[in-house]
């Protein structure tokens, strides 16, 4: 599998990841697709057909990864759905600023500061809580489609 | 019990709080509290007269059935210290009761009152003496006979059908008591009373008969009899025991009790029929004394007042007489004297004269019913039918009727079902009607009649004029099914759920289709095969001009008729040719014109056109394609190269011949033609070629790539017989070779590449030998490992990894990993080791790419579950410890990605998911383990070395684990189960390493443990409680040895605040003790409690003797308390009972705890 293989599908507008072209009948539970132009995670696919002897069609629901809404789509399962490049990254939390911002250690040593925490006071509360405590905190950034948002938190606390 | 005057005031007070409550209860007032007073006068030391005080006086009805609800729960729990005398004179009291309000409105507080009146009766029923119970059953007797009138004789009865009720084990009251009590009920009741109850119900409804007779309108007489019929009928659904040597039965190979186990449902709601086998005792009252020919007269006569007022078809007093005919019918057993038959077959007569009104003729009672009849008569008399055929054989049953007719019973059997077929043709709709329900009843009585019956061998063969009518029917069915398919062709299927429903219901209906088909056999095979060329030829025409879909549709339901007529469901194993087809003799002697070889051929030869591109794509429709799979899978697991094909008549002629002990050539013959030798491998090729074609032609049709990868190709590799020749020919090799090294496949969906990789690995048994199988699977699958090996060498692995086309591809080598890993077989098994050996590295390093993405990192840990599990058992010491060190590496790097983590988001689902995601990896870690301990079962070869590396593994992995279940997460049932059994196992195997576990895993199982105690499921505490006993033992034996056993852990310890902690067996010495005195459980887990509660109890010694002195001393009442210190003593001393874990011992301590329990929980738990 050769990278060049990778790019057949690169979408105009400017800085949105990848999407990929993939079999809707292979699509399966607990995996990604596009619904209407948003990164979903399957929730629950079912097959039907287009009348008795017709060909069969895949029914998705999805829940957008980010925002948290649920999608739904019908696409004859021959056919090829949208599949978003998601992608996770582990960063160490260094700082919580007060404009709202975090402050992450990449791999190779810089900062990346461009990332905002969430807005939902829950998961904020969860970020904060942890952060004041002095844990030492992982987080996992997802991204796909041009956004990112934290997705998980680990703490990785003194080593026993 | 009785009271002083004084006290009247406090007994009127009592009621006014209780009626109050009971009012408040009604109208939603304050619940809870009104529910606590009500409950707390049931709970109170012998609240006895202040319940009688209450029934006797209160207006409220509520409040005196309430009341009655409280002597019950409070008789029941003191009944082991309440005198001789207040026993019985409880008992007396309700009876008295019911009696004496016989004619009161409140039928529910009677009832209630009836009711209590037998469980206690039931529970002093083995210490009363013969006497004692005569002199109840006296009173209940005068009332029966009428001597009081009618209300109390319907009284009288009513308690009879209670006490009946709870005397059968499967209507009985619970009372905390072991089963054998119920049992010696059962069987007391049964041999000494229930003919004698059955006799009274009889002399009753003799008594009113007349009165009911002669009245042209309801009379109370009804009542009476009605209820009369309703016990009677209840005593014959009775699950009789004691005689179940049916020696005179027509049918003695069907022995439903047998197995011990009786659905007891009078409503006949899915018209099963249930075998009445009272045995011989019964003969003189069932069949001597006239009693049917008075049951059918009764009914015969309210049939001519149903136009009265009063009675109709469908009044209580008709359905009972009408159900207690059915009852009869089933009759059967050593009750009949062996006079081969004839006693029943006169008693059978006898009620199908009865019946045949209800039923013939046909015609005129279908149009009754379509103008208004209630359909109920109709209805019981097909349940009667089904009842006699049930009980007879086809013989038999035909020729009953032919003594008052001029036809046989198969005959208007077959009428009846075919009036009922015209009339679902006529009226096509999806709810249920009348006829639908006729017709499933009916079904089953054909089914009743032609399943041959194991023992007796030998066809259920009808008489001729049975075959001819046989014949019709299935023409009338044929024809009624392609009516509705190509009704319901353009239909759009919404619902799936319900699709399924029909599905499987269908299939059944099909089933019994078959059987008729089969029955006339000469007729079916050629009328099947001029209805499919019929439809071929219309295709044809139509092509391209008109719309095929109906044509479609009818072809879908013939196919699945002839699959179903042609062969057995195989259920896994390798089905014969049924035994009608076997027989099937036709003067042809050539194989090739035999009609099932007709009808087989014409079949397949339009099945193959759909390797025709432009023919597929006009003609064969998904779904045609799916019935055509269906098909294929179920023919061809009887007829393509049957195992038994020997005397070929082209060649070769016999040798194997052991298999042909019978004389039908002519059967044999045409089956060779589907063997080695004639058309067999060429069926094959067809077969696999069509396969083939619909997982790759059919892109994204999943239900027909469904059957193609889990029906249609598993039964093909499933004989060896066949593997031999898949494995030669050049399609099964083109699909293969496909798998193995083109992309084509990889859009099939992973799960079905999973089971076409097992499919494929499991077809090498066929290869002539160890090497050749082994390299055959090392051809399918060195590409697979390759490929992982190379995508996980990968430079950029990092970057490449989560783009979706790359977790697609990795996500499908993983599964076709694990389908070859589940094809494991002795045979294959190196080339399948080394096909895990070859990936472990690479799995490590796509644990850690994909940390985060839970779809790949399941499949994985499922195929290395899958791969351990079928090869553990082969592996030499060297071998397993490779296996066990590449588990340890993978469960720490699991441990390390998801100890800690929390999931952020917003949206619930999305968290439920990650819940669920989390919950699924833990189960295949959990499967994982349990099959790494699955070496120590089987392997003891593996010396103490390698056994401590085996057990450290698993030990490590429980370490890894617990942390990760959560108590949240142990609701899961399935995962729940899993890590509970992984841990008795654990805990009874190596009880020394826990003695190992820092403190905090030590404590977390602990918590496990004691949360699995207090789990409602009983199996899951079964396997606490012996890991318990394990853990107990373990430190008892260790300790009397001098050494430490569990050591720190048993001994506690004084945590940092200085306060001193329990050691753990004290904790569970008290927390067990706790749940036996005073919380709700099984009966059945006490025997497993007893075995954990000995050791504890003699590692504890001190701690128990200060808990039973504390539990004597917390007892106020002095008689509670010297029966509570005997009772304690008792249980450590009665019995021989010493101090050793031996299994004699532990069986006396299970006896001992036994009767403990019985003699103390009842006051203990109302303290």
């Amino acid at each position: 599998m050769s990278d060049e293989e990778h790019h057949f599908e690169s979408k105009a507008d400017a800085g949105a990841s990848k999407t990929y072209p993939q079999q809707a009948g292979t699509i399966r539970k607990n995996g990604y697709i596009v619904i209407k132009n948003r990164p979903c995670k399957v929730v629950e696919v079912s097959t039907s057909k287009t009348g008795k002897h017709g060909h069969a069609k895949c029914h998705f629901v999805g829940i957008d990864i980010f925002n948290g809404k649920k999608l739904e789509d019908i696409v004859p399962s021959s056919h090829n759905c949208d599949v978003p490049h998601v992608n996770r990254t582990d960063y160490q939390l260094i700082d919580i600023s007060e404009d709202g911002f975090v402050s992450l250690l990449t791999e190779n040593g810089n900062t990346k500061d461009d990332l905002r925490l969430p807005t939902d006071e829950n998961l904020l509360s969860q970020i904060k809580d942890g952060f004041a405590e002095g844990k030492d905190l992982v987080v996992t950034v997802m991204s796909a489609m041009g956004e990112e948002q934290i997705c998980a938190l680990k703490d990785i606390g003194p080593k026993n | 019990m009785q009271g002083r005057p004084s006290d009247l005031a406090h007994l009127q007070s009592t009621m006014h709080a209780f009626e109050l409550a009971c009012n408040s209860i009604q109208m939603h007032v304050n619940p809870a509290a009104a529910e606590a007073t009500i409950l707390s006068l049931g709970q109170s030391p012998r609240p006895y007269q202040a319940c009688q005080f209450i029934l006797e006086n209160s207006l409220v009805a509520n409040a005196r059935f309430q009341a009655a609800a409280a002597i019950r729960d409070a008789a029941i729990r003191e009944w082991g210290f309440l005198a001789a005398d207040d026993r019985r004179s409880l008992i007396s009291f309700c009876l008295r009761f019911v009696m004496q309000h016989a004619c009161s409105p409140e039928g529910y507080v009677q009832a209630k009152v009836s009711s209590v009146a037998a469980q206690l009766m039931k529970r002093g029923w083995l210490d009363f003496t013969a006497a004692e119970k005569e002199e109840f059953f006296h009173q209940v007797k005068q009332a029966i006979l009428g001597i009081h009138g009618v209300d109390v004789q319907f009284t009288g009865i009513n308690f009879l059908e209670s006490l009946v009720s709870e005397f059968s084990p499967s209507t009985s009251t619970v009372m905390g008591l072991p089963r054998e009590f119920h049992e010696q009920c059962r069987s007391s009741l049964e041999l000494d009373y229930l003919k004698t109850f059955y006799c009274w119900a009889q002399d009753a409804a003799l008594s009113v008969t007349n009165r009911i007779i002669e009245s042209d309108s309801a009379v109370p007489e009804v009542r009476v009899c009605t209820a009369a019929l309703r016990l009677k009928l209840q005593i014959l659904n009775w699950d009789f025991r004691d005689n179940t040597n049916a020696a005179g039965g027509v049918r003695s190979s069907i022995n439903v009790f047998s197995a011990g186990v009786r659905h007891d449902n009078d409503s006949f709601k899915r018209s099963e029929c249930i075998l009445v086998k009272p045995g011989a005792s019964w003969r003189d009252v069932l069949i001597s004394s006239g009693h049917i020919g008075w049951l059918l007269s009764v009914y015969g006569a309210l049939r001519q007042k149903f136009s009265c007022e009063g009675f109709w078809l469908d009044c209580p007093i008709a359905v009972s007489a009408r159900k207690l005919i059915v009852q009869f019918c089933s009759l059967t057993g050593t009750i009949f004297p062996s006079d081969e038959g004839q006693t029943q077959e006169h008693h059978l007569l006898q009620l199908l004269s009865g019946i045949i009104p209800w039923i013939d003729p046909p015609d005129a009672i279908s149009k009754a019913i379509e103008n208004g009849k209630s359909e109920s008569e109709m209805l019981d008399g097909c349940r009667a039918l089904l009842s006699i055929a049930t009980v007879t054989t086809p013989f038999v049953f035909d020729k009953l009727l032919k003594s008052i007719r001029p036809f046989g019973t198969v005959s208007l059997l077959s009428n009846l079902m075919c009036e009922v077929v015209r009339n679902l043709m006529a009226n096509y709709t999806e709810e249920e009607t009348w006829s639908w329900v006729a017709r499933d009843i009916l079904l089953d009585t054909w089914t009743a009649l032609l399943v041959p019956v194991g023992a007796i061998g030998g066809n259920a063969l009808l008489p001729p004029e049975g075959i001819n009518a046989a014949t019709s029917l299935f023409a009338l069915i044929v024809e009624a099914e392609l009516k509705a398919a190509s009704a319901s062709a353009f239909n759009d299927e919404s619902d799936s759920d319900y699709l399924h429903a029909s599905i499987s219901a269908m299939d059944e209906r099909l089933s019994s289709y078959a059987l008729i088909a089969r029955a006339a056999i000469d007729f079916t095979i050629p009328f099947l095969t001029r209805l499919f060329s019929e439809r071929f030829a219309r295709l044809h025409q139509v092509r391209g001009i008109t719309d095929p879909t109906e044509t479609l549709e009818e072809l879908y339901s013939l196919l699945l008729i002839t699959g179903h007529v042609l062969a057995d469901e195989g259920e896994g194993e390798t089905p014969s040719v049924p035994r009608a087809i076997q027989s099937y003799f036709v003067d042809s002697l050539e194989a090739d014109k035999h009609p099932i070889v007709v009808l087989s051929g014409s079949i397949l030869r339009f099945v193959e056109q759909s390797l025709d591109p432009e023919m597929r794509a006009s003609v064969f429709s998904p779904r045609l394609m799916e019935a055509v799979i269906w098909f294929l899978a179920r023919w061809s697991c009887t007829y393509v190269l049957p195992t038994e094909t020997s005397n070929g008549n082209n060649c070769y002629s016999g040798h194997d011949d052991e298999h042909q002990l019978d004389s039908h050539h002519s059967s044999k013959d045409f089956l060779s033609f589907f063997g080695e030798y004639n058309q067999g491998k060429l069926m094959l090729n067809i077969i696999v070629r069509i396969s083939m074609m619909t997982l790759i032609s059919y892109p994204g049709e999943k239900y027909l790539q469904v059957l193609t990868c889990y029906q249609l190709l598993p039964a093909l590799v499933r004989r060896k017989t066949i593997c031999v020749h898949l494995v030669a020919l050049d399609s099964w090799r083109d699909l293969a070779n496909a798998f193995a090294n083109e992309r084509t496949l990889f859009s099939l969906n992973s799960a079905h590449q999973r089971s076409l990789a097992q499919t494929l690995v499991l077809s090498a048994t066929g290869l002539r030998n160890l090497e050749a199988s082994n390299q055959y699977v090392r051809n399918l699958m060195g590409q697979m490992t390759a490929y992982l090996v190379e995508i996980c060498s990968k430079n950029d692995l990092k970057n490449v990894s989560q783009q979706p086309d790359v977790i697609l591809s990795v996500s499908c080598l993983l599964e076709r990993l694990r389908g070859a890993a589940s094809a494991s077989e002795p045979r294959t098994q190196k080339a399948i080791y080394e096909m895990g050996f070859a990936v472990l590295n690479s799995l490590l390093i796509l644990l850690e790419v994909y940390k985060h993405e839970f779809s790949v990192v399941y499949l994985l840990l499922k195929f290395v579950a899958d791969w351990v599990d079928g090869q553990i058992v082969y592996l030499e010491a060297p071998e397993t410890a490779v296996v066990v060190n590449f588990c340890m590496h993978l469960l720490q790097l699991y441990s390390s990605h998801n100890i800690g983590k929390i999931s952020l988001s917003s949206s619930s689902s999305l968290l439920s998911e990650a819940n669920t995601e989390k919950y699924k990896d833990l189960r295949a870690l959990l499967q994982l383990l349990r099959n790494l301990c699955s070496k120590d079962l089987v392997d003891f070869s593996l010396g103490e070395a390698a056994d401590t590396n085996m057990s450290q593994v698993i030990y490590f992995g429980l370490h890894i684990v617990t942390p990760l279940i959560s108590s949240d997460l142990l609701k899961y049932p399935k995962l729940c189960h899993d890590y509970f059994s992984l841990l008795s196992h654990m805990l009874e195997i190596y009880p020394e390493m826990v003695a190992q576990l820092n403190s905090e895993a030590f404590a977390h199982i602990l918590r496990t443990l004691d949360f699995g105690i207090h789990h409602q499921d009983t199996e899951v505490v079964d396997m606490c409680l012996r890991a318990l006993k394990a853990l107990a033992s373990y430190h008892y034996k260790e300790t009397l040895a001098g050494k430490v056993g569990l050591g720190l852990h048993a001994a506690g310890c004084t945590d940092p605040d200085g306060k001193f902690q329990e050691g753990i067996l004290s904790q569970f010495l008290h927390s067990l003790l706790q749940l036996l005195l005073f919380e709700d459980y099984s009966t059945d887990l006490v025997s497993a409690a007893a075995d954990a509660l000995l050791p504890l109890i003699l590692c504890e010694q001190g701690l128990y003797q200060k808990l039973g002195n504390e539990l004597i001393e917390r007892q106020a009442n002095p008689t509670l308390r010297s029966r509570l210190a005997n009772a304690l003593r008792s249980l450590t001393s009665s019995n021989q009972l010493s101090s050793t874990l031996d299994r004699m011992n532990y069986q006396r301590f299970r006896k001992n705890l036994h009767n403990f329990l019985i003699e103390v929980r009842g006051f203990l738990r109302t303290v």
